[in-house]
């Protein structure tokens, strides 16, 4: 009785091992870090989705060298701290062989320090500040343009069509409101634009009236706000209830492109243009596609943030298929390498200026008319034409 | 008294060797930050639990620690590690400000005053920006890759932190700060300088908050305004970890550290990847809960009522 006990325990064990076995060697792991909870929490579920959707896809063409893709989504709940913390548990207790995602500017500027001093390939999603691809670290790759060249599109929008005289810049106090604002002050000086006001506010602020009324008073021609999600709609439903009609307003991308901005606005958001870096109707292979697989799954629509999400996965995976081996540097050599085609455009590390390891993107502007994303700029790829000059009273229904 | 030592010895010998035993750089780190806020909570509670001033404000005190050796290596270009020192002064120096100005105030105001003073450091540091680098915040590379060297320095400053308050406890100065708390204008009419008593408590409290926010400095190796001078996570969890430990007892906030930073671990990780995602929404629901959990039935928190937690849980007659 007791042998047989003890076959059947060598037989359990031998099972156990096996599968622990299998199940590590058939799959490659990469760990994802991204706002799950706290404020940023849609960017995170928008790009979450579009991962794991890229990753059924993948998976189901035969993964990397017929090993499953696995990624490890891990929440830094948009805290730096929280982000350097977890992006270390990827490394050392869940053995990723690379590591993407990013959302926040701050976030992923801290685990872009961890990724280069542990040697790991980061390919960043979304955090745009300059500063995480301008500090010469060579295992950081990043798909998204830097902040500074967001207002690409919008520069020449507003000296063809707007033709401003003066602007208000609005964001808010983060790595990413402030690089940005202070990039686009130099984009005004270039164009020659009068600044009348550069504002940081609080992030998690709720009233904004403060400082729009400032800014109605000092009645600028544009308004430009540099936001995340919450602030993006408050900000234009306390203009609206303000009565603060400049000739436009602009976002720089962010919060303002996201489908709940204009969910939780309404009809204060329409109208209202911002920065983008894609749109569906783009001439990339599978952009409307994405769009379309996005919108049957999860009944919402989805915008650039979830786009890159979705390339970044379908880049990790041909970097994995193009790599020798996965060891750390034969990823970031495979990452140097990459020039593929995503429905979030050509795809390409190259280093110029101050920048190294960064995708080049053109930036388009969109407007939100009656509830929807058009693509407004450049014109001759517009989806709709430029809604200007606006009524914004009538807009608002007053 | 002899059951009392063997308990001290053989949680000393547990943190000592527990780096050794448990290799995950995972655990490591979590054990790491528990330890850095019981220095933390300890601190607090010299000054809230021992002297009776309740503090809103002990992010203050970490965020010049902090703030304090990150300039050191970007502005001085010294070693971040002077900063265990210079933090730590730093953070008496503006101890001895914030006692100026908020020890003119009793109880509540008090209270509101550090709570002000915090985030008027938090908006400093955000503008101040040719000299804080604002919301860039600092970023060093780590001395060592290793967690061992950071865990042992914890270790050793928790320890010194609580052997420190215990000593002062033991002394004189501590019957003043216990008779401040129970009554200042009885205490006042003893003859007992009750400022200068205060102030004693701020600067030692200040001084170890300091000493753990260069350390997180040291650690973390990025501080931004936002995350050292944060009133819901620096502020509010030392103030957490001291009731839920126990106000006024040696080892209550180091218990409550622990509970804490567990707690908050196992929501951020959802159960450690075990339950569904929302879960992790759920921690301030859980936390709120708690507190009011541990004020309704454990008013002097799982240390102070542990007599009480033996008796009604374990169901142990003392």
């Amino acid at each position: 009785m007791s042998k047989s006990y003890y076959r059947l325990f060598t037989a359990f064990l031998f099972v156990v091992f096996v599968f622990a076995g299998v199940s590590q060697a058939l799959a490659v792991k990469v760990g994802i870090v991204l706002p799950l909870t706290g404020a940023e929490a849609k960017f995170g579920e928008i790009e979450k989705r579009s991962f794991e959707m890229a990753l059924d896809e993948i998976n189901k063409a035969g993964g990397i060298k017929g090993e499953k893709l696995e990624l490890v989504i891990e929440d830094d709940t948009g805290r730096p701290d929280v982000g350097r913390s977890v992006v270390e548990k990827l490394i050392t207790k869940d053995n990723v062989v690379m590591v993407g995602g990013g959302y926040s500017s701050s976030v992923t500027y801290a685990v872009a320090g961890v990724c280069q001093q542990n040697r790991m390939p980061f390919l960043v999603n979304t955090g745009a500040a300059d500063n995480i691809t301008s500090s010469n670290w060579d295992y950081v790759f990043r798909l998204n343009p830097p902040v500074s060249e967001y207002a690409g599109a919008i520069q020449s929008l507003l000296t063809e069509v707007i033709k401003p005289k003066s602007v208000a810049i609005l964001y808010e106090n983060t790595l990413f409101g402030t690089s940005g604002a202070k990039s686009f002050e130099k984009t005004c000086a270039k164009l020659g634009l009068n600044v009348v006001l550069k504002e940081g506010y609080e992030s998690g602020g709720i009233d904004f009236k403060p400082v729009l009324s400032k800014v109605k008073q000092l009645n600028p021609d544009v308004v430009y706000m540099i936001s995340y999600i919450m602030d993006a709609s408050l900000l234009m439903n306390q203009a609206k209830e303000l009565k603060l009609t400049p000739k436009m307003f602009i976002g720089g991308a962010a919060g303002f492109t996201m489908p709940e901005f204009q969910k939780n606005s309404g009809v204060a958001s329409d109208k209202v243009i911002s920065a983008t870096l894609w749109h569906q109707v783009l001439k990339y292979p599978g952009a409307m596609d994405y769009f379309n697989k996005f919108k049957a799954k999860y009944n919402a629509a989805t915008e650039y943030h979830g786009a890159e999400a979705y390339a970044a996965a379908y880049v990790i995976a041909d970097v994995l298929k193009r790599a020798k081996s996965y060891k750390n540097d034969d990823i970031k050599d495979a990452l140097a390498a990459t020039d593929m085609m995503t429905v979030f455009g050509p795809v390409k590390f190259i280093s110029y200026g101050a920048m190294k390891n960064q995708n080049k993107v053109p930036t388009y502007v969109v407007q939100w008319i009656d509830g929807k994303l058009e693509l407004v700029w450049p014109a001759n790829i517009a989806t709709k034409k430029f809604a200007y000059p606006v009524d914004w009273l009538k807009t608002w229904k007053y | 008294m002899k059951t009392k030592n063997i308990a001290i010895t053989t949680a000393l010998a547990f943190f000592i060797i527990f780096p050794l035993a448990v290799r995950s750089d995972y655990y490591q780190h979590i054990m790491i930050i528990a330890l850095m806020w019981v220095l933390i909570g300890s601190s607090w509670n010299l000054l809230a639990g021992y002297t009776g001033q309740v503090s809103f404000g002990h992010a203050i005190f970490f965020g010049v620690g902090a703030y304090t050796a990150g300039l050191f290596a970007t502005k001085l270009g010294i070693s971040a590690w002077w900063g265990m020192i210079g933090g730590g002064l730093a953070a008496m120096l503006v101890g001895l400000f914030v006692g100026w100005v908020c020890f003119r105030l009793r109880g509540p105001y008090f209270a509101l005053a550090t709570l002000a003073g915090g985030e008027i450091f938090r908006l400093i540091a955000t503008n101040w920006e040719s000299l804080t680098e604002g919301m860039v915040g600092i970023l060093l590379i780590q001395t060592f890759r290793s967690k061992l060297p950071y865990y042992y320095i914890v270790l050793g400053l928790a320890g010194l932190c609580i052997l420190t308050i215990h000593l002062v406890m033991k002394s004189k100065i501590g019957y003043y700060f216990v008779s401040i708390r129970e009554d200042q204008d009885a205490a006042e009419s003893l003859g007992i300088n009750t400022t200068l008593y205060k102030n004693i408590s701020l600067l030692i409290s200040s001084f170890f908050t300091g000493i753990a926010g260069a350390f997180y400095m040291n650690y973390m190796a990025f501080i931004d305004p936002h995350i050292v001078f944060s009133l819901h996570y620096i502020s509010i969890m030392a103030i957490l970890v001291g009731i839920v430990g126990g106000v006024a007892t040696i080892m209550g906030p180091a218990v409550g550290a622990f509970i804490m930073v567990g707690l908050q671990e196992t929501f951020r990780s959802a159960f450690f990847g075990l339950a569904p995602r929302w879960t992790s929404e759920a921690h301030a629901l859980v936390f709120g809960l708690l507190v009011i959990f541990v004020i309704m039935f454990l008013a002097n928190g799982v240390v102070g009522d542990w007599a009480k937690i033996k008796r009604k849980v374990f169901r142990i007659k003392a």
